[in-house]
């Protein structure tokens, strides 16, 4: 099928006026005010735990359960995780702080009873390593799409595919080409 | 660049990939990730009064000058009664020269405990950690472990899993100088 | 059975290797009779392996206690459902259905490419061969499932208490070694079209469908996984971040990425190079996941007893990236790619986007998974990364893929402006920003939770939209059923149909892992405690003693806040002669928006009072529904096409010369 067939089978968009333009502006809004909402909830941040038990509970979720390998003491069914969760309640209730309970088991335990590595020493060089990651995803993504885009200018399109750059048509016509080639391209099995 | 190069560059970063994998993962073969090291050797033992099976509480700080063997252990543990003869045999031979052995039940059912220490027929004493707050104290990950103090209170060993005798002997032998020939 | 055992596998590794070796000298002096033999060798190979297999479950089966294996992982109680299971009991075990696995792949491309031979077969052949001849000398040599003990027990040990705990470790663990094992053909193919070279596409079209149908598997491991999770180990959670579900998952991550940008190659030639690294690197990281669980280098609770198979697993790791990349290297200037990408908004920009997002998810688990491995090997000291570490780091990440996938199956190929982009992706913008607004409303203030359903949300409509709006499109064009507009865009509408299927799991994960709510109560015989609304009384205990173990039943009678009976739940503890500690099983009411679930971490005074904890998990159940639909719907996408000409096979089973290739191949 040629391309004039496919253009002629799709029918052509109204112009982004009136209506359409609009319907847009209401879009907009909307996409506005939900990330409106996103952002003041976060600025606000989550309600600190109120309750003695839920602060107990969110320390736990940060101990490695020792004899289980793999889950929290917050998560553990096993005996010695729940003694631990009853030391955490019955420490807090004593007025010590999270940091001085989670010192505790590190003192006895080692860094191993944490389970996010700790913040000091080589601990740190886990919490840069996303950063680092993201780093280098983020700079391949860019050469390839640099370097795809830059090849696309210089060399002249193949033969027989429109190449929008190269058309003489305008803006709209080239959105509604566009268009029309892509839903082509969809019905392809 | 040229491709020969940039080949060159490809091939050498992979080599170097692929030894910084091989040796990490040579070291991680090397070591078995059930051993963690206590960060309680070298440092005081935690201190403890437990209540002694069906008798008067006994206190750690008390036997200050002697030298404890501190072993967790539970009624139901199978290695438990592997290391049984090691620990008698320690006991009896070290009890006059300045050496408690200490047992402390761990998550265990009191008559059970009666029925085991009957049955394996050693002597030393035996107290009860009803609550685990000794065994989480001590960093304990299972049972047995057994934990050497010395007379200044210090911890100077500890054993995962069931302990062997000559070693055993070997370090209340240099603590209590020899005493025990 | 041992002596059988051990023949069929010495003659395996004979015929795997002579496989080997005569697809390799068959493919480069382009010897088509030989190619053919080692062809037809696959056959008997997978029958050898698959004695292998019988004469071991036969020795279960026979309480054969003479054969160790046996004796450590079978026992004279054991049920003989669970006597078949400790076939992958233990590590020696496992490994023959790792090779009978294997095989059946090996088999399985054997019989696919009968007739059809494209050049990259031979090779390929070759490379599935050598991989096998690996698994086959570890089963030869460091691990031996067939050694026989001197003085044979008159009772065996029994199989690991948490493998006969369960049904589900029946279908669990095959399913995972279907979907790891699976990546060798993949792999063999991209090796095969890196040493034919010539910047041939066709491997990439040709394992496009292994690689979906291998996916699969490996979604259903991983789901099942969870499952059993869940539904076995009685803490209320279903993934622990533990070191081998993080292995098994970074396979499954580049193999997404891998589906992705497959389709950059089949369309554009674009992306050569790289779909070669993800295939290779996605076998690389299977291999890595298997020595890390059996060469004893990490904890966990899947973590095999101690055998020597870890330094062979080094080599063969070192092997085949060394030979894999080494061999991207060699061939490095075939690898370019003819065209380019046109534009930063087009469906080509969303993929490389796509792809990106997946490996710097798969280089966060992988780094913070040998991360403390590291550190004891630089300075000796242990540190743990755990669920915390991964959920914090890796958050974000899911929900910038989650944009994608909510916009990028709408974008257009090429070239794309920004108005007509701004108007495709208007449907999943706003239902994001409605979804947002809503849930602050109703006092929703986790921002994570927030954006996660605010895009699994736009995820759900926009792909579902688009699959509507193809079928209406394709309908105007011509005068077709839906049923045929469905059908003919199968693949591409099964695809967006897999990621409806992932909003759900996205939802279940946001939920059960904001919302869920626990307790841990001590409660007498006939007393009660409330939890959530529920009314939950301790009723009393049951003990039965079955074959293998002892099960003690606690019962809970359950009122809801209105004062409804429901249901009551079960919770026991298992006692296994071979396990010191005993093993819970939970017991729960799944339901459409929540779970109650229970579980028995204690009893006291011969059951007079018991600890339970309970948990109130939202949105479990929409997890399996949405990995169900995953699944399903990739297992449609990797159907094979309708030919749209008759074959016209030559009987005598010839290679096929390029044309034929191109019919194939555009026919998928």
């Amino acid at each position: 099928m040629s391309s004039r067939e496919a253009v002629r089978r799709v029918r052509l968009p109204a112009r982004l006026t009136g209506r359409a333009g609009v319907i847009g502006l209401a879009a907009l809004m909307v996409v506005i005010a939900g990330v409106v909402a996103l952002i003041v909830v976060a600025v606000r941040g989550e309600p600190p735990p109120t309750t003695l038990a839920q602060e107990a509970h969110q320390i736990a979720t940060t101990l490695r359960c020792p004899i289980c390998e793999d889950l929290s003491v917050a998560d553990s069914p096993a005996p010695l995780a729940a003694q631990m969760r009853q030391q955490i309640s019955q420490e807090l209730a004593a007025g010590k702080t999270a940091d001085q309970i989670r010192a505790n088991f590190v003192a006895s335990y080692g860094d191993t009873v944490l389970l996010s590595p700790p913040h000091q020493g080589v601990g740190q060089i886990a919490y840069v390593l996303p950063f680092v990651v993201v780093a280098a995803g983020v700079l391949a993504a860019w050469m390839l799409l640099r370097g795809g885009r830059r090849a696309a200018t210089a060399t002249p399109p193949s033969r027989g595919r429109p190449d929008a750059r190269q058309s003489d048509l305008s803006v709209a016509d080239r959105d509604r080409l566009a268009e029309a080639l892509a839903r082509l391209r969809e019905e392809e099995p | 660049m040229s491709v020969g190069v940039r080949r060159g560059l490809l091939l050498t970063g992979v080599l170097a990939v692929v030894a910084v994998v091989a040796a990490l993962l040579v070291s991680g073969l090397r070591h078995d990730p059930a051993d963690t090291a206590s960060p309680l050797v070298g440092r005081t033992a935690p201190d403890f009064t437990l209540p002694e099976l069906g008798g008067p509480p006994v206190h750690l700080a008390a036997l200050r000058g002697q030298v404890v063997v501190v072993n967790f252990w539970a009624s139901w543990c199978a290695q438990c009664h592997t290391e049984q003869p090691a620990l008698n045999a320690t006991w009896a031979k070290f009890r006059d020269s300045g050496v408690v052995v200490l047992g402390v039940d761990f998550e265990d059912d009191n008559a059970d405990a009666r029925d085991y220490i009957a049955s394996e027929g050693s002597d030393y004493p035996v107290v009860v950690d009803a609550n685990s707050r000794t065994a989480l104290a001590f960093g304990v990950r299972g049972v047995p472990e057994t934990y050497v103090v010395d007379q200044s209170g210090r911890i100077v060993d500890r054993i995962i899993g069931a302990v062997d005798a000559p070693t055993l002997e070997r370090t209340l032998d240099l603590l209590v100088g020899g005493g025990a020939q | 059975m041992d002596q059988l055992g051990r023949f069929a596998l010495l003659l395996g590794l004979v015929l795997a290797a002579y496989g080997a070796v005569a697809a390799a000298i068959g493919a480069r002096g382009r010897r088509p009779a030989l190619v053919d033999s080692a062809r037809r060798t696959s056959f008997a190979l997978l029958a050898t392996v698959l004695t292998a297999n019988v004469a071991m479950v036969v020795a279960l089966l026979q309480n054969d206690f003479a054969i160790r294996y046996v004796a450590e992982n079978s026992s004279l109680e054991t049920p003989t459902f669970f006597k078949i299971l400790a076939l992958w009991a233990a590590d020696d075990g496992s490994l023959l259905l790792w090779n009978l696995v294997l095989a059946g792949y090996l088999a399985a491309v054997a019989l696919r490419f009968r007739r059809y031979r494209p050049v990259t077969f031979p090779y390929a052949l070759a490379v599935l061969n050598v991989v096998q001849i690996f698994y086959l000398i570890l089963v030869n040599g460091p691990s031996r499932p067939f050694q026989t003990l001197a003085s044979p027990p008159p009772d065996g040990a029994g199989p690991p208490a948490l493998l006969q705990n369960h049904p589900l470790m029946a279908v669990h663990p095959p399913f995972l070694y279907l979907g790891f094992i699976g990546f060798t053909v993949p792999f063999a193919f991209g090796v095969a079209g890196l040493l034919v070279g010539g910047g041939s596409d066709h491997w990439a079209a040709l394992t496009r469908r292994w690689t979906l149908m291998v996916w699969c598997f490996l979604s259903v491991g991983l789901v099942l996984g969870a499952l059993w999770s869940y539904s076995v180990l009685g803490w209320g959670g279903y993934w622990a971040w533990d070191p081998v579900e993080n292995v098994a998952l970074l396979p499954w991550l580049v193999s997404t990425a891998f589906l992705h940008s497959v389709m950059l190659q089949e369309r554009r030639g674009i992306a050569r190079l790289w779909n070669v690294v993800l295939v290779i690197g996605a076998f690389a990281l299977t291999t890595f996941g298997t020595f890390l669980t059996r060469g004893n280098v990490l904890s966990s609770v899947h973590t095999f007893s101690q055998t020597g198979v870890g330094p062979a697993y080094l080599t063969f790791l070192a092997l085949v990236l060394v030979g894999g990349f080494g061999l991207v290297a060699w061939r490095l200037p075939t690898l370019r790619s003819p065209a380019k990408i046109d534009s930063a908004i087009s469906r080509e920009a969303a993929f490389v986007g796509n792809n990106v997002l997946l490996l710097v998810v798969t280089g966060i688990v992988l780094l913070g998974t040998v991360f403390p491995l590291a550190v004891q090997a630089l300075s000796n000291r242990q540190v743990t990364v755990g669920g915390p570490y991964f959920q914090e780091s890796l958050s974000p990440v899911f929900l910038i893929l989650l944009i994608l996938v909510a916009g990028a199956p709408l974008l257009p190929w090429r070239v794309a402006s920004r108005t007509s982009a701004l108007k495709r992706l208007r449907l999943p913008g706003v239902v994001t920003g409605a979804m947002l607004v809503v849930l602050t409303a109703i006092g929703v203030r986790d921002v994570y939770a927030m954006a996660a359903f605010a895009l699994a949300a736009a995820v759900a409509v926009g792909n579902g939209a688009e699959i509507v709006n193809g079928v209406r499109a394709a309908r105007r064009g011509v005068d077709r059923s839906w049923w045929t507009a469905l059908r003919n865009g199968r693949r591409r509408y099964a695809g967006l149909a897999v990621h409806v299927g992932l909003a759900l799991v996205v939802v279940g994960i946001a939920a059960s892992s904001t919302f869920a709510q626990q307790t841990e109560v001590t409660l007498q015989q006939g007393h009660s405690t409330s939890f959530s609304g529920y009314t939950l009384r301790y009723t009393g205990l049951d003990s039965q003693k079955q074959p293998q173990r002892q099960v003690l039943t606690t019962h809970v009678a359950v009122t809801d806040s209105s004062g409804n009976r429901l249901a009551p739940l079960h919770p026991s503890l298992n006692l296994y002669p071979n396990n010191s500690e005993p093993i819970g099983t939970p017991s729960l009411q799944r339901g459409v928006f929540q779970d109650l679930y229970s579980s028995v971490i204690g009893l006291q005074n011969n059951g007079k009072s018991a600890t339970f904890r309970f948990f109130l998990n939202p949105g479990v159940t929409w997890i399996w529904v949405g990995g169900a639909i995953m699944v399903l719907f990739g297992l449609i996408a990797a159907l094979p096409a309708r030919r749209r000409r008759r074959k016209t096979d030559q009987p005598d089973g010839r290679p096929q010369t390029g044309s034929r290739e191109l019919v194939e191949t555009g026919a998928n």
